[in-house]
This record gives structure tokens, C-alpha cells and sequence, in this order.
């Protein structure tokens, strides 16, 4: 690859000592950056050779600690392979490196009047590959569904360096769904370098809405009504109070009233006929749940103004504490109120701040805890209150994440989710892509599964 | 059935879940030895499976048993059905989601969702007949794949028997879920390999307020080709786009004279959303022009749900169904090769008529508007326009000389230029010996090696789809 893309420069190492979860730093030993799928599959050969961990990471978004080197070895960054290699717009389809941007795919297709659907928060930094490996969602997922949908085909260079294509536009796959599979490893059963997506053309309208409500419940209630009306909008997501007033303290100050309970973005879109309808019936949905004021952007530049609050909700919380615990858990959507409920007396109970961003459409709930990591027992208490409110998310049918994956932040509550059999059964699934167990170690699977590790005996 | 499998299974199941009555159903050369239970409980199952994997039976998973054999003969000691579990166990419809078991027939789904205006739009072949479990097994789809996707995009959670006798649960029934490896995609479309699907959880939709199809109707499906891929690539928010030759094959008298094909546009949705998709369909160039002139005709509602109920039964009683596909923008070249497919059976004497396979073989007769098996043109084409997907149905050849070994070449050579191109070809029914020579699908790639693995990891002792799923 050329010496200067094999990077062993402690300074240089730094950047890549954690992803976007920066509470446990692991330096790895060596940073390799390759451009080309053959690149990749020898480099994989090698380090499979010689039994050295290699954790590969796209633009190092996550929220899971996933792409980082919890185990040692080497990162295998994905920042230079940014090629799309065909745009296939008689089929809606393109194929592109892993290393391209969400969004820049997105601008790409967009002269052809198509785009990618899948939007997480950070759609301009994160990379296809990334969202291929943790099955991204965002804000959008309620009508267009979550990466898994829209990837069709992948080139994947195997832990001990072949190179295997699955599934792809144009076949009727003759056997497993091994993309479906592939979508969410987490980097555990390889690298995808390459990676075919399915494009959808761009909505004709759009219609935008903004309800303030007195209290989160009322908010909620609304949501409920909208579903039950049969509506479908592309988003529909909440922030709480204590959000609220972080983003109005903040550089992203968004005119979100400052004494609201909660605010609830609507969005629909689609072909232009309807949509003013189903944003009326929304609306009179948000007033009957006793919303206190609906507006409806009458621009684009209106809509980023009301999606602003949520937006940057992230953002803002830097305001609040050195450190923000990003939370993620899904649970069914009527569920949503009670679960509200606990998790905020949970916060009280460890005397902890929590702020709630939600995709309330999906039951995707990011309960964020501020806190200041140099403080010992606060980080403690940050860990315990995490660990109850994923118990309480699975106690109503939910899950321990929805989007951001279980990396090695969330490996601890997989047992909560997962019996003893079936965590034996998934570091089974993982063995057969990765028997040496070197490709991303330490990540997913709790500590318990013998199989899991290199060495680790089959009971 | 073998006595001493059939006495191990009465200490595992109580009587009723033993169907002595059932091997007359089973395809004709499946053998008298075949045993069929309907366990009552999903320890039952567990138990079996455990059991079956120990002594080494080999397993087929099954359903409603309405398609045992997909096609061919069982090749089985034991075939597992689910059609004792059909609760509908966890149903909020402002969730959008529910849980069955795996055997709920497709029509008692239907019809649940259906009082509080909410569906689970998919429509593969024949699925009216079958199981929620089986659904999902085969990972089937029809037309409204176009805009829902197919079972992958669907389901939710499942919880499955696997082949040892395990029981694990995957996914759940919230709609976002990236908790371990994702198992319940791997499990869609597995026919069974990996186990026995005992439940099912999925997201559903609202119902559609409108429902339309408009029929544009033309001498033959070239003709109308180009129309259906622009329409399948505007933005408009078609849920199917399906080109069909002859349209009778769907309802007969649909068909007028010499307009044999049709294009099948169906937009469900908002009454607003209807009206103005109907409108702009009706501006484009090719319903202004003489070809479309007079040619079209619109389904509206109950029309169009009958309409594509009819379509999903379209490969009831054909002798061979094949399915061709590709990327799309290539549909005219699989076009051609379907008209000289059919050329070639016809020159070979193709006597053999619709009737023959259905011979000694239980086939439903349609209900509605269908056509009874055993008649129409002799072939009978659907394509689904935006998926790069045709479905051929034909007569088969005269069994005189070696026409079927004959017929076998010939699409075998059908595939090698299919995958050389990037597509597939499928046989969907035929004749089992045709199905056993020529292979339901193609060989499996590169991933074979993983697909073993998997395939071990659930089923160590290989005894689920032995000999009949690919690898």
C-alpha cells in the first residue's frame, strides 16, 4: 500500500483510540488505510497469518465503541476507499466503497432524481460501510425502514482474506439471505468493500410540522392518534424538556418555547397530492392531544428551522456536562409513556440528569445522561442508571439498541435480551465467518461464550 | 410409515398431533414410509427435533402441508408441521406489529388485521392457501414487492426450533432491533435448513384508503415494454407494476380480441394520492397515442384486490413455472427469451398440455375469476416490471422421444447465460425428474463454505432439507 498509509505514529494513533463513544480509549498498535478491495483482502491475509486483531472502522461515528481496538491489533480504516464505482439509475442502483459518505451518495444520485433513503444524525460524516456494519437507522426510518433494506449486494473480503460476493441486484439468491445476515455484524465477519445499495426517487413534496405540548404524555398521545388515523409520515420524533431548554441555552438555539413539556417534529412526505391533507389531519391529531401550538414550515429553510431542536439536540447537551452518555433502546410504541416514566424516576433515584431525543414513530428511545467521566462515583452511577434502564426497555418487549449497535458499550446487556443458548448460537454464527475469532474481538458477544475467543474451548 | 420412527414419535407426541390420514396428501413418489405430525406445542416440536437429530430422521419443516415437497417428492422420514400453532398470540394495532404462531393461516391474518385497517402487504404465489411460518420460509414475494419488499423487509422477530431441538428466539416485535447478529434475516427464505419457525413477529401497514389498478392492454407485451419501465422508474407511487401475457391467464374476460397483454399499474393509497396518480398515468404519451387509445380499463377497489388475488393464483395447475430474472433494464432481453423457450417446446410437439402435471396431484381449483388449470394459450407470462423478475408458465413437451431430456439442455443453457449476465434462473414447478435434472436453482457461489457452516451450526447432525436445499 505504500509505508505512508500504515501509520504506527503515537500521535497519528490518537485520532483513532475511540469512536464518538470517547469514555474508553484503546489505542491501536498500527492504523492501515488500503483503497481497493484487493488491498484489504491482503492485509487481512497477513494479519490473519500472524493472529493480530484487526477492527475495521469507517468514519468513527459510532455511539458503541465498536470500531475501536478494545483488544489490541490493527485498525483497518476505510477513509480512503471513497469511489462510487457505478450509478445505475435504470435500476435504481449504484455500487460504491464502503469508505463513501451516506450523504454523498445521496448528492450523487440526486441529479437523477433518486437518493438513499437510510439518514443517521451523522449522514455527513458516516460512511455506507459503517452503516452497513451497524444496520444504521435515523430520523426517517418509520416509512422507509433501516439499512438493511436498501443494501442488495456485497463484496466482503472474509477475516482470512477471501473475497466472497453476496447476494445482488438482478438474482434470485439461491440460499441464505447472507447480505441480511452481513448488515449489522459490527465488523465481526469481515470487511464489505464494496457495496450495492437501492436507490428510491426523491419525494415530489414534503410537509413539515412542529407541535409544542405542555407534557411528554400529551405528546405521545398524539403520536398514537396519528398512527391510529392510518397515517404514515417519514418522521415523527419527540424531545423532552430538559432537552429543549439545552438546545434554547445553546449556539443552536431553535425558538422551541422554554417552559414546553415536550415538541414533536411531523414530517410526511411523498407525491405532492395528499400531503397537504394528511399534515391537516396530523395536525388536528396534535390538537386534540392538547398541543398548545402546531406550526408548519412554509419553506425548506422553515423546515430546518424546526427540525433544528432535534437536530442538534446532541450538540447542545455539550452544555450541560464534560460528557454525554448517548443511550439507545427501542421499545413497542404504546409503551413508550410507561417506559418514559421509569426511566426518569430511574435518573431521580441515581440523581442523575436525563434528556430524551426519541423517534417516537419507531419506539427508539435515546435517554441521555450528562455527566463528568472524571468524577468516579458520577460515572458509576451513569453505569448503573444505564443498566436498569435497559432493563426496563426489555421488560415492556423491547430491545438494548435500535441503531447504534452493541459495539463493546452494550456487550454486558446482551444476556438481558438473549438467552445462554442463543448467545452460544450467535458466537457460533460469528465462528463460522470468523473461526480465529480475530476479526473485531471484544466486540458484540459478552464475555461468557467460550467459543467466542481465539483459544476458547467448544463445551 | 416406519414403525420404529412412528413408535418413537407416539412416546414424544399425543395421538392427534400424529396424522395417520395425511400420506395420501403428499406428492405422488414420496414414498409410504413418510410420517407427518402436527405437534400442539412448541416443547413438542423441541422434543422432536431433539430426538430427530439423535436418531438421525431426516426432517422436512412444513406449514399448512399445502405445498409439501415444493413441487417434487418428499424426500423425509418425519415432516414437522406447524398447523396445530395457530394462535394469533400478540396483536396492538397502534403498534403496527404483531406475533403469531407459525402455522396461523394466511386468511385468519388477513382477516384480523384487516377489522382494524391494517395489512401486511405481500403477495407471493399461492400464499392465500399457505401459512404465516411458510411465508416466511420461503421468503416469497409477488407484485407488491415493487413497493413493500419482501418478507426480509418485514418480519420482525422469529423463534425457531433448530435442527438439534433448540429453541431460539430472534429479533422481537419492535421495529428497530440491532441487538446481536441479525439471525431472524438469515432465518427469512431458509426453506427450513436451519430449523423449524414456530413464530413470527412482523410490522404491518395501514390499509390503503383507494386501491386502483389500471389495465393497459396492447396485442403483446413488447408493446408494451417501454411504457412499463418508465412507469416502473417514475416517482409515482406504484405498489405494483406487473406486465402480463396473456391477461387471461389472470381473468378471461379481460382479454378483448387481439389486445392479448397487459400492463397492470396499481396505486394504493390516499383517495388524493389515487386520483392524482390516476390522472398522470392517464397523460402520459402512451395511453394518448393509438396503441393505448380505448385499451385501458380501471379496477377500482375490490376490482383490484380480486384482480391481483387472481394474479397470485396465476401458477396454479401450470406444468413448469420458471422464473427468470435480471436487473431490469435488461427485461427485453428476458422477454426474448421467453418467446424462444416457448418456440422451442412448441417445435418439439409440445402436446403435453396444462393438464397432464396436474395428474395425480392435488391442485386447488381457483376460485373467482382464474382460469380452470388446463386451459388458455399453452404459456403464460408475468413479469414484475421494476424488480427485473418474468415469469414464464408453459406446457411442458410431448413425452415422446427424449423432448424432456431435451427441454432439460435447454435450460440449462437458459441459465448459464442468465447468471453470466448477472440474473437467475429459478424452477419454480415441474415435473420432479425436470426439477431433479436441471436443479431448482443455480449453484451457490463463493459463499457456499459459509452457507455449510451456518447450515451445521443449526443442524449438526444434517438432517433438515437433506439432499434438497442447495449446498
Amino acid at each position: 500500500m505504500g509505508s505512508e498509509w500504515v501509520l504506527t505514529d503515537p500521535d497519528r494513533l490518537l485520532v483513532y483510540e475511540a469512536d464518538a463513544l470517547t469514555s474508553r480509549p484503546f489505542p491501536p498498535q498500527a492504523v492501515v488505510l488500503p483503497t481497493s478491495t484487493d488491498e484489504v483482502a491482503r492485509v487481512m491475509g497477513i494479519l490473519h497469518g500472524n493472529r493480530i486483531p484487526v477492527v475495521p472502522r469507517g468514519a468513527g461515528t459510532g455511539l458503541s465503541g465498536g470500531a475501536v481496538a478494545s483488544r489490541g491489533g490493527v485498525v483497518l480504516g476505510t477513509a480512503r476507499m471513497t469511489r462510487i464505482l457505478e450509478m445505475d439509475p435504470e435500476n435504481r442502483r449504484a455500487l460504491l466503497q464502503c469508505g463513501v459518505p451516506n450523504s454523498t451518495l445521496s448528492s450523487a444520485a440526486a441529479p437523477h432524481g433518486l437518493y438513499y433513503a437510510p439518514d443517521p444524525s451523522s449522514q455527513t460524516a458516516c460512511t455506507i460501510g459503517g452503516n452497513v456494519a451497524e444496520n444504521s437507522g435515523g430520523p426517517h426510518c418509520l416509512k422507509y425502514g433501516v439499512t438493511c433494506r436498501y443494501i442488495t449486494g456485497l463484496r466482503v473480503v472474509l477475516p482470512h482474506g477471501e473475497v466472497v460476493w453476496l447476494g445482488g441486484q438482478g438474482r434470485e439468491a439461491p440460499t441464505f439471505d447472507l447480505v441480511g445476515l452481513f448488515v449489522g455484524s459490527e465488523g465481526c465477519f469481515g470487511i464489505a468493500t464494496e457495496v450495492e445499495v437501492a436507490l428510491i426517487p426523491l419525494p415530489e413534496g414534503v410537509r413539515t410540522l412542529l407541535a409544542i405540548f405542555d407534557s411528554l404524555e400529551d405528546a405521545g398521545r398524539a403520536v398514537t392518534a396519528i398512527i391510529s388515523r392510518g397515517l404514515l409520515p417519514a418522521a415523527l420524533e419527540i424531545v423532552d424538556r430538559n432537552t429543549i431548554k439545552a438546545v434554547e441555552a445553546s449556539i443552536f438555539a431553535a425558538g422551541y418555547p422554554t417552559d414546553a413539556g415536550a415538541a414533536l417534529v411531523v414530517e410526511f412526505d411523498g407525491m405532492e397530492a395528499g400531503l397537504a391533507l394528511e399534515a391537516a389531519e396530523a395536525t388536528g391529531c396534535c390538537r386534540e392531544a392538547g398541543a398548545r401550538e402546531v406550526r408548519q414550515a412554509q419553506s425548506s429553510g422553515e423546515r430546518l428551522a424546526l427540525w433544528k431542536g432535534r437536530k442538534k439536540a446532541f450538540g447542545a447537551m455539550g452544555r450541560l456536562a464534560p460528557d454525554l452518555l448517548v443511550q439507545d433502546a427501542t421499545v413497542p410504541r404504546t409503551r413508550l409513556p410507561e417506559v418514559l416514566g421509569r426511566i426518569d424516576e430511574i435518573a431521580q433515584r441515581y440523581e442523575l440528569q436525563v434528556a430524551n431525543v426519541f423517534h417516537a414513530g419507531d419506539g427508539n428511545l435515546h435517554p441521555n445522561l450528562v455527566y463528568d467521566r472524571r468524577n468516579p462515583e458520577e460515572s458509576r452511577r451513569v453505569e448503573e442508571a444505564s443498566m436498569e434502564i435497559m432493563a426496563a426497555c426489555v421488560a415492556v418487549g423491547g430491545t438494548i439498541t435500535g441503531e447504534h449497535g452493541v459495539g463493546s458499550d452494550k456487550r454486558k446487556y446482551m444476556p438481558l435480551v438473549f438467552s445462554p443458548a442463543e448467545l452460544e448460537a450467535l458466537a457460533g454464527v460469528r465462528q463460522v465467518f470468523d473461526p480465529q475469532g480475530t476479526c473485531n474481538p471484544g466486540k458484540v458477544l459478552p464475555e461468557r461464550p467460550a467459543r467466542e475467543e481465539p483459544g476458547g474451548s467448544t463445551p | 410409515m416406519n414403525p420404529t420412527i412412528l413408535q418413537a414419535l407416539g412416546e414424544i407426541l399425543p395421538a392427534e398431533a400424529l396424522l395417520r390420514d395425511s400420506a395420501a396428501s403428499l406428492p405422488p413418489g414420496s414414498g409410504a414410509s413418510v410420517a407427518v405430525v402436527a405437534p400442539t406445542s412448541l416443547s413438542q416440536i423441541a422434543a422432536v427435533m431433539e430426538r430427530a437429530s439423535r436418531e438421525g430422521w431426516r426432517v422436512l419443516p412444513a406449514g399448512l402441508c399445502t405445498w409439501l415437497g415444493g413441487g417434487g417428492a418428499v424426500e423425509a422420514d418425519v415432516v414437522v408441521s406447524t398447523r396445530n400453532l395457530r394462535g394469533l398470540t400478540a396483536y396492538e394495532p397502534a403498534d403496527l406489529t404483531f406475533t403469531a404462531d407459525a402455522g396461523i393461516p394466511w386468511g385468519t391474518l388477513r382477516e384480523a388485521t384487516r377489522l382494524n385497517a391494517q395489512w401486511l402487504p405481500l403477495d407471493p404465489p399461492g400464499f392465500r392457501e399457505g401459512s404465516l411460518g411458510a411465508l416466511v420460509a420461503t421468503g416469497a414475494s409477488g407484485p407488491l414487492r415493487q413497493a413493500y419488499g419482501t418478507p426480509r423487509d418485514h418480519v420482525l422477530g422469529v423463534t425457531m426450533v433448530s435442527g438439534d431441538g433448540r429453541v431460539l428466539k430472534w429479533g422481537g416485535r419492535v421495529v428497530k432491533n440491532v441487538a446481536g447478529f441479525d439471525v431472524t434475516r438469515l432465518t427469512v427464505g431458509s426453506w427450513g435448513a436451519l430449523g423449524v419457525v414456530t413464530s413470527v413477529s412482523a410490522r404491518l401497514f395501514p390499509l390503503p384508503e383507494r386501491d386502483l389498478t389500471i389495465l393497459v392492454r396492447a396485442p403483446s407485451a413488447e408493446d408494451l415494454l417501454g411504457p412499463a419501465r418508465s412507469m416502473a422508474l417514475s416517482p409515482l407511487p406504484f405498489s405494483a407494476v406487473e406486465l402480463l401475457e396473456p391477461v387471461g391467464a389472470v381473468s378471461p374476460h379481460l382479454e378483448e380480441g387481439e389486445l392479448k397483454a397487459a400492463l397492470a399499474l396499481r396505486v394504493a393509497g390516499s383517495e388524493a394520492q389515487v386520483r392524482e396518480a390516476e390522472a398522470r398515468v392517464f397523460d402520459e404519451s402512451f395511453l394518448r397515442n393509438d396503441v393505448g387509445a380505448g385499451s385501458a380499463l380501471r379496477l377500482r377497489d375490490s376490482e383490484s384486490v380480486a384482480f391481483h388475488d387472481a394474479l397470485s393464483r396465476w401458477e396454479e395447475g401450470v406444468p413448469l413455472v420458471l422464473r427468470l430474472s435480471a436487473l431490469p433494464s435488461r427485461l427485453p432481453s428476458l422477454l426474448q427469451e421467453a418467446r424462444e423457450l416457448r418456440t422451442r417446446i412448441e417445435a418439439s410437439g409440445g402436446a403435453g398440455g396444462w393438464r397432464q402435471a396436474a395428474k395425480g396431484r392435488e391442485v386447488s381449483v381457483p376460485h373467482g375469476p382464474g382460469p380452470p388449470a388446463g386451459e388458455g394459450s399453452g404459456y403464460r407470462i408475468a413479469v414484475h416490471v421494476g424488480m427485473g423478475v418474468l415469469r414464464l408458465g408453459i406446457r411442458l413437451p410431448s413425452e415422446e422421444g427424449d423432448a424432456l431430456g431435451k427441454l432439460a439442455g435447454d435450460l440449462r443453457a437458459l441459465r448459464e447465460r442468465l447468471e453470466t449476465a448477472g440474473g437467475t434462473l429459478t424452477l419454480s414447478q415441474g415435473p420432479p425428474a425436470l426439477v431433479r435434472d436441471v436443479g431448482v436453482c443455480g449453484e451457490v457461489g463463493t459463499e457456499a463454505e459459509l452457507v455449510r457452516g451456518l447450515r451445521r451450526e443449526f443442524d449438526p447432525a444434517g438432517i433438515l432439507q437433506a439432499g434438497r436445499f442447495v449446498v
